[in-house]
């Protein structure tokens, strides 16, 4: 080993675990051939007694307790504040669940009295405008049928009320048609229409053309092949 | 060694499982108040002496750790385990701010530091001989911190680090944040800057004494 390198790595030999023992017991054995470097290592060895000289009179050194307590204040705050934040957090996310929850109760509610409003709606024109009835025979009214044909009015167009075309389940009263064929009591059904008086006409029926316009309320007898048979002004 | 210098760079050294430097600094984080404060008071004192021999200031030195600590109490997930000890962690933090520090400051030295009450803080005499023996002692101890205290910063904190603290090579390499060579050579300059001060500061009595 040279004096420069004794220099460089030398003095802390002893103390760097980088170094082999091979560097170590060279600089040990260049320190006892040389006294300029055995000189140093003197100096060095007494500089180090001053150190720790100096270190230990530090040694006993310890941050005063002030600063614990200050910074277990600043820990509690800074916790505190954010277990704080935390709960707020919850508490808004609790809130927004809980609206979100009532806003989908109502809507299902809603939505489902709107489905039975809408079901209400579509059966009550069915039970008024399409109400079948099974008959047991059917009979005919020819009178009634003239007096629609000449203008009277046993339905208006302004009495077109749900209720109004619920039909009557008796077959009296009711007029053939010209050409129809008499069929099964059994099989014909009763339904309650609006029609303007001139489509009397289009089932064979004589009518008044003055009046062709007028809307009224006709039970139409209907057979099983879904063609009219017969036909009945309702009584008012 | 330094026995909390070498305790605050292993970090796990007789350390229960459950008290583990990296265990408790993961319930400090979640709020757990006692966990911290185990954890300041086992670096607490490495911390402050590093701290103090470095900048020769007691007030500067509380500073300093207390704003390690609350570095480590705002970010501790900063923290990673697997790049080594929360002790060295911390001398990174503590030896960055001792720089700002230094920094900051005009270039004096103070000789001798001052509690709150006034009476010296800087120099306890362990076993003082006699009045002459301590009188002599405390100079040369003054002697000693100025002419450390005179290092360049990066060679005075491998000094610190080394020799007063007595961290390995490798720890000091570690809280410097610098490869070993770096902290071989720095020392080796800080060395010869110390020996060249200590002779001078040694003769200067000799020369005003001889000039009386």
């Amino acid at each position: 080993m040279k004096c420069e390198e004794f220099d460089a790595i030398g003095l802390g030999a002893e103390r760097d675990a980088s170094l082999s023992e091979l560097e170590r017991a060279a600089a040990r054995e260049h320190a006892s051939a040389c006294s300029r470097c055995a000189a140093l290592q003197d100096s060095w060895q007494a500089a180090r007694v001053e150190l720790h000289a100096f270190a230990d009179s530090t040694a006993a050194a310890e941050t005063p307790a002030r600063v614990e307590m200050r910074l277990r204040q600043e820990f509690r705050t800074q916790h505190g504040t954010m277990k704080a934040r935390r709960l707020a957090v919850i508490a808004a996310w609790e809130l927004a669940a809980a609206a979100v929850l009532a806003a989908a109760v109502s809507w299902s509610n809603w939505r489902k009295s709107q489905q039975e409003a809408a079901a209400r709606h579509l059966t009550a024109p069915q039970n008024s405008a399409l109400a079948p009835a099974r008959n047991d025979g059917a009979k005919t009214n020819s009178a009634n049928l003239q007096n629609a044909g000449n203008g009277a009015q046993p339905g208006s167009a302004d009495s077109d009320s749900a209720e109004t075309l619920v039909a009557d389940n008796e077959l009296d009263n009711f007029t053939p048609l010209p050409g129809a064929l008499p069929a099964e009591a059994d099989d014909a059904s009763i339904f309650r229409v609006r029609m303007q008086r001139g489509a009397l006409g289009a089932l064979g029926l004589p009518v008044n053309e003055e009046r062709a316009g007028e809307w009224i309320q006709v039970d139409l007898l209907v057979g099983d092949d879904g063609l009219p048979q017969a036909v009945r002004l309702p009584q008012q | 060694m330094d026995s909390t210098a070498q305790n605050a760079i292993s970090g796990e050294m007789g350390i229960a499982e459950p008290e583990r430097d990296d265990v408790l600094l993961r319930r400090a984080a979640k709020g757990d108040e006692e966990a911290f404060t185990l954890l300041y008071r086992r670096h607490q004192a490495a911390m402050y002496r590093f701290a103090l021999r470095m900048t020769g200031s007691a007030w500067a030195a509380e500073e300093i750790v207390q704003d390690v600590f609350m570095t480590l109490m705002r970010a501790p997930k900063k923290y990673d385990s697997s790049r080594g000890t929360l002790g060295g962690y911390l001398y990174g933090i503590a030896r960055n701010r001792v720089m700002k520090h230094l920094e900051r400051l005009p270039r004096e030295v103070p000789l001798e530091q001052k509690n709150e009450d006034g009476s010296g803080a800087g120099i306890i005499l362990r076993d003082p001989a006699t009045p002459a023996t301590w009188v002599e002692t405390r100079e040369r101890m003054k002697q000693v911190r100025a002419a450390v205290l005179e290092l360049p910063a990066e060679f005075r904190e491998a000094v610190v680090l080394c020799e007063l603290q007595e961290l390995s090579y490798e720890e000091a390499a570690q809280a410097a944040g610098c490869p070993i060579g770096t902290i071989r050579s720095r020392l080796h300059r800080g060395r010869a800057l110390l020996l060249a001060k200590l002779e001078m500061l040694r003769d200067v009595p000799r020369r005003v004494s001889v000039a009386r």
